[in-house]
């Protein structure tokens, strides 16, 4: 019944259409939302998105992991391994940011008391 | 240590004239890939040189006075090496590095008085540096045109082409020697610069706007003629030049006679006295140029001369208006002689130099048919009397009306040995009024191509309308003023003198401690009521640049709203400008 | 065994020295190294100029290009690297001559200051996409940790604010590389660069305006810079200065080496960077105007300078990118002092504005005169090192007879004077009471001197190293010499 879906094309629209509503929400997040965390929530999800379109794009269905072993001896019908590896580190890279986001966030509620974007006001014009 | 170094200031001070006795050949090298500085020494660089060999040093000396102003003597330093610069600039880049040097160092010597404020020190660096600016695009462009930033004429041109040149480099220097509307930065800066520097900003730094208006005639294979064709007798081109010189002389001159403060007098006494220089360039003739060049070295020495007297008076009394002041001849003898001969010169009355000067230029302007702009003339420079006079009555006679002016001493020796000098150098060229000609001008007409006026003797001034032999002039003058003198001195016995200023009545009035007695208060107050002259010193420009400021402070406050301090907002910014452009692409690429 | 002196050591040596941070704090060598290790990647620059100026030095690591990541040292990235080098050996001289704030003195700032370092490094030196995407994480992440060092409401506000930009400019960064690798599937730039043109024209423009945002952001441009003035106010005036110095500078030299190596003909995005320098550098400078508070007005001067540079680089001549590189390395030392000086002074003073300046000048003479003397050469007034590289961009412009930069130029000068010279005016303010300065070590006063002696030296000497920055403009331009060194030649 879900045969459809092993047509590339298919698949792939599915994974743009997808993505994009998960980037535009987490675009949403991040403009509309007050709290700190729902903020960096948002370019999490942004990020995120930006991974799954990478993942699902690069691979087609009816490809094997690009492991040689048990009989598997040439690189043929396999998914290409490097936006794998590359998305593995964005992942860890976009975790470090977010981990530091986070803890800024939470030092300055424990010394300010507020954790509201709009109330990041002590750098600004002068009037 | 200290006498080390102020041997070495004195010695940096007087580095104008060494170059002038030993420069020999020229100097060049590579700034930067395609940009070759060279220095060489020009006959008109040179008559240049020569007012600054004079002023330097002279200003130099007192500054040596105790308590020094280390800062002042560090800064003076760039700032004469910046005008020797700017003066053997044989390409426009190293003009143009002399010319900002000279820029920044005056306004840091500017600050460094305590009466300098906000306003005046920001016009001051303000209009100096538009000044570059134009002269630096100016640059550029003649840069475009030849290929190269040697000064020379420049061929094959178009009139456009050097029309926007001319434009550039004309605005650039007509800021710096402060014609009319720009010269709203010269009486404050004047003012409120320390008192010795004053001197040096009249007397030096002004006439290197002269320099750059006379090198840009240079630019132009026929000088102004090549511009715009001739009218009357003179070039077209210039006789715009010289109104806006006459038109700045005319209201320079009724603004001065309203001034209530010596320095701001000559601050703009010496506006009026450039823009007859600006008329004479305008009318670039050889006697015109040979005019502005011998005005410019009288109003060199005659303004240094002035202003240092003044400082001497400042520095005395610690009073600079003229009701504060009064009596001083008595206190003050040399410094009254180097007054009463700098507005002699001033006034360019015979038998001193400025007389010889101006007659150049009347004749000139004669010469060229322009009658107009000689009668406009004629009437500033004989206004020019009325402030000359306010300038020798209000320090020097009447009654002393401060304390301080009632207590004051001679000026010190350091001050009044370069008046002495220049009173020597202003007497000297009253006798001979064809030295300087034959000497210091005729070099640079001929560099220039034009016809020389040097006469038979350095005793003579000749031209085709006559002229006047100074020896003869100087002794008639000499011997009615001995005469005069004489029975002066003979008849003062019988002269009621006055004991103290209160002493009189009138109209039944008892004049109190607040009634201003002193002749040189409130004089040339009532010239506000002549109709045009009232006009002129109603008006100013200042209204005009403080709303150009406000609206610059509004146009910041405008787009410093863009600069909000919130994040969403500067995302949001970003993302609908990509969003925009990435839809103005695709309508564009589609279509 | 010996080293070989390699490329790879400029991004290697900090990550190392900053990871093994455990050990100095115990030997107590923290300090010495914090110094030392931008001191050692100067030498190392040194070292390697006259091998660069022979030829492009190409350091593969493990697999050669195109499959392998690659870092690539030519004459135009080689500036870049002397610059960051030379810039963090200043500063964080002064961080340990200048025995200031503790914050700037620990481990942490040891990490995150070898980390920029690094990252700066890695994203001038490589050659490869992704890789360049990683190092734009490194520096950012320590970017946004140093301006939050302070750990008080502003600083952690700068920090936040920091991120939050950052992030999203790094999410479009990524979305431009995740697009690449799906058109090319290549991530070696040289081979994305022979590619590129293969890629439909829409997807072109769409990578495009991605990287533009992306990397305009962090390169400061103009409707993607408001963040900057918020940051460079809240950070400390030492961190402003490196972000001034190099951080800003590598992202432009980034994105003008992307436009200029992946694209055939540069003539459009080069018109649209030249539109958004000319926007960013008079916005900023009629900003500057009526800022009060010294780092906020520095960093507004920043951004016209910025501006400026991406004019010249934009305009893709051969002397304008010379001047556009020169001027990058002058800007960096200029900002040095005047950021540099803005700490002196605000440690003296405890305050950067300008009402609790006046009269600072005959407090604090000697950093009163450093002042102006970057504020005379930002303003590019010879006999300094502004003019000098100023006067190079406009010949450049006036040479090819394009007058319009020359009077946006000129007239940002202008108005940059009208709030300069009013710092100066009150810095030397005469006030009968003094505002009371406290102690500062004078040896912090050192680095100062050092940038403002080559200040003085670059703008009286330019000739001394021009040939550097023609070689960097040529290496810039040059698409088709850039590309054979990395695919060998016949590419």
């Amino acid at each position: 019944m879900l045969a459809f879906l092993n047509d590339p094309g298919v698949l792939h629209g599915i994974v743009v259409l997808g993505t994009l509503i998960l980037f535009f929400i987490g675009l949403y997040g991040l403009l509309a939302k007050r709290h700190l965390l729902k903020v960096l929530i948002g370019i999490a999800l942004m990020e995120l998105s930006v991974y799954l379109l990478f993942i699902g794009l690069a691979t087609s269905p009816g490809e094997t992991a690009p492991i040689l072993s048990d009989g598997l001896r040439s690189f043929t019908h396999m998914a290409d391994p490097v936006p794998q590896a590359l998305t593995l580190t964005a992942i860890v890279i976009g975790l470090a940011v977010l981990a530091l986001g986070v803890s800024l966030a939470i030092q300055y509620h424990r010394l300010t008391g507020r954790a509201d974007v709009a109330s990041l006001t002590e750098l600004k014009e002068p009037r | 240590m200290s006498a080390i170094l102020r041997l070495l200031f004195l010695i940096v001070s007087l580095s104008p004239g060494l170059l002038l006795l030993a420069w020999d050949g020229s100097l060049s090298w590579t700034l930067i890939d395609g940009v070759r500085l060279s220095l060489t020494l020009t006959p008109l660089a040179g008559f240049f040189m020569v007012l600054l060999a004079v002023a330097a040093p002279l200003v130099a000396l007192p500054m040596l006075r105790r308590p020094l102003d280390w800062s002042s003597l560090a800064l003076y330093v760039p700032l004469v090496l910046g005008m020797e610069l700017l003066l053997l600039a044989g390409d426009f880049i190293s003009f143009f590095i002399g010319w900002e040097i000279m820029t920044w160092s005056s306004y840091l010597l500017l600050l460094r008085s305590p009466r300098a404020d906000l306003e005046t020190s920001q016009s001051y660096i303000l209009f100096n540096l538009a000044s570059a600016f134009l002269l630096l695009a100016g640059i550029l462009f003649y840069y475009s045109l030849s290929g190269d930033f040697r000064i020379g004429p420049l061929a094959g041109t178009t009139f456009g082409q050097e029309l926007i040149l001319a434009v550039l480099l004309g605005l650039a220097f007509l800021i710096k020697v402060g014609t009319l509307p720009l010269h709203i930065w010269v009486p404050s800066s004047y003012d409120q610069a320390p008192d010795l520097f004053s001197a040096f900003l009249s007397g030096a730094i002004s006439k290197m706007g002269v320099y750059g208006l006379i090198l840009l005639l240079t630019l132009f294979p026929d000088a102004l003629t090549s511009l715009a064709g001739r009218l009357l007798e003179g070039p077209a081109a210039g006789y715009l030049l010289a109104w806006i010189g006459v038109v700045t002389s005319v209201v320079a001159t009724y603004k001065a006679i309203a001034q209530e403060d010596m320095k701001r007098l000559l601050a703009y006494s010496s506006i009026a006295q450039v823009g007859y220089i600006t008329t004479a360039i305008g009318v670039g003739s050889s006697l015109a140029l040979a005019g502005a060049l011998y005005l410019a070295l009288v109003h060199t020495l005659v303004k240094v001369l002035l202003f240092i007297s003044v400082a001497g008076i400042v520095l005395q009394t610690g009073q600079r208006r003229f009701k504060d002041l009064g009596k001083l001849i008595e206190r003050m003898p040399v410094s009254f002689f180097g007054v009463l001969i700098g507005i002699i010169g001033l006034a360019g009355m015979p038998p001193l130099p400025g007389f010889a000067a101006k007659y150049l230029i009347f004749v000139s302007l004669v010469d060229a048919r322009w009658l107009l702009l000689l009668a406009a003339m004629i009437l500033a420079s004989t206004a020019a009397f009325i402030y000359c006079y306010k300038l020798i009555y209000g320090p020097f006679l009447g009654h002393a009306n401060s304390p301080q002016a009632r207590e004051a001493r001679e000026a010190p020796l350091i001050y009044l040995v370069p008046q002495v000098i220049l009173m020597a150098l202003l007497v000297l060229f009253g006798f001979l009024p064809g030295l300087p000609v034959q000497v210091l001008i005729d070099p640079v007409l001929v560099a220039l191509g034009m016809e020389t006026i040097g006469g038979a003797s350095w005793a003579e001034l000749t031209t085709t309308y006559g002229g006047y032999d100074g020896v003869v002039l100087m002794l008639v003058f000499i011997i009615a003023f001995v005469l005069v003198t004489g029975i002066f001195l003979l008849l003062r016995g019988r002269m009621h003198r006055a004991g103290s200023p209160y002493d009189l009545s009138y109209a039944g009035e008892v004049p109190t401690e607040g009634t201003p007695l002193h002749y040189g208060a409130g004089m040339g107050r009532e010239l506000h009521r002549i109709p045009l002259v009232g006009w002129i010193l109603r008006r100013g420009t200042r209204g005009f640049y403080l709303g150009l400021a406000g609206q610059m402070r509004a146009a910041a406050a405008l787009l410093g709203s863009l600069y909000v301090g919130r994040p969403q907002i500067w995302i949001l910014i970003a993302v609908v400008v990509f969003a925009a452009s990435l839809a103005a692409q695709s309508m564009l690429g589609g279509l | 065994m010996t080293l070989p002196l390699t490329p790879v050591w400029f991004v290697a040596l900090p990550l190392l020295l900053a990871f093994a941070s455990p050990l100095w704090v115990r030997l107590r060598l923290l300090m010495p190294l914090l110094v030392g290790t931008p001191a050692v990647l100067l030498l190392l620059a040194l070292a390697l100029l006259p091998e660069v100026r022979i030829a492009p030095l190409v350091e593969t690591i493990v697999i050669a290009p195109p499959l392998g990541i690659h870092l690539q040292l030519d004459s135009a990235s080689w500036i870049l690297v002397a610059l960051i080098s030379f810039t963090g050996l200043l500063a964080t001289a002064f961080i340990w001559l200048g025995d200031g704030e503790s914050y700037l003195r620990d481990r942490r700032a040891f990490i995150f200051l070898l980390l920029l370092i690094a990252g700066c490094n890695g994203m001038v030196l490589t050659g490869d996409l992704f890789n360049l995407y990683v190092f734009l994480e490194i520096s950012g992440v320590s970017a946004y940790a140093l301006s939050a060092l302070r750990r008080d409401a502003p600083a952690l506000e700068a920090g936040l604010k920091y991120l939050l930009i950052g992030s999203v400019a790094a999410v479009f960064f990524l979305f431009a590389v995740v697009l690449v690798y799906l058109q090319i599937g290549q991530l070696n730039l040289a081979a994305i660069a022979e590619g590129f043109a293969g890629i439909p024209g829409p997807m072109q423009i769409l990578i495009g305006l991605l990287m533009l945002v992306g990397l305009g952001i962090k390169a400061e441009l103009f409707p993607f810079n408001f963040w900057v003035p918020d940051i460079y106010q809240g950070s400390h005036p030492v961190v402003a200065g490196l972000y001034s110095g190099f951080l800003v500078k590598a992202f432009l030299f980034v994105l003008f080496h992307l436009v200029f190596l992946l694209l055939a003909d540069p003539g459009v995005a080069g018109a649209w960077l030249m539109g958004l320098g000319a926007a960013t550098m008079l916005v900023a400078e009629v900003v500057a105007l009526r800022q009060d508070d010294m780092r906020r007005m520095l960093a507004y001067s920043s951004l016209g300078q910025i501006g400026l540079i991406a004019l010249a680089l934009g305009f893709g001549a051969e002397a304008t990118t010379a001047g556009g590189l020169f001027h990058m390395a002058n800007h960096t030392l200029i900002k040095l002092v005047l950021f540099l000086t803005a700490a002196v002074l605000m440690r003296s003073f405890v305050s950067a504005r300008l009402a609790d300046l006046a009269g600072a000048g005959r407090a604090r003479p000697l950093a009163a005169a450093f002042f102006v003397l970057g504020a005379l050469a930002v303003m590019g007034l010879p006999p300094l090192n502004g003019f000098a590289s100023k006067l190079w961009i406009l010949k450049g412009f006036a040479e090819a007879g394009v007058f319009w930069p020359v009077a946006l130029v000129l007239l940002a000068a202008l108005i940059e004077a009208g709030y300069y010279f009013r710092w100066i005016k009150v810095l030397y303010e005469p006030r009968a009471d003094l505002p009371e300065a406290r102690a500062v070590e004078r040896w912090g006063y050192a680095p100062i001197a050092v940038a403002a002696g080559l200040i003085v030296l670059l703008g009286v000497a330019p000739f001394l190293v021009d040939d550097l920055f023609i070689e960097g403009a040529q290496a810039l331009l040059d698409r088709g010499a850039a590309l054979s060194a990395v695919l060998g030649a016949g590419s």
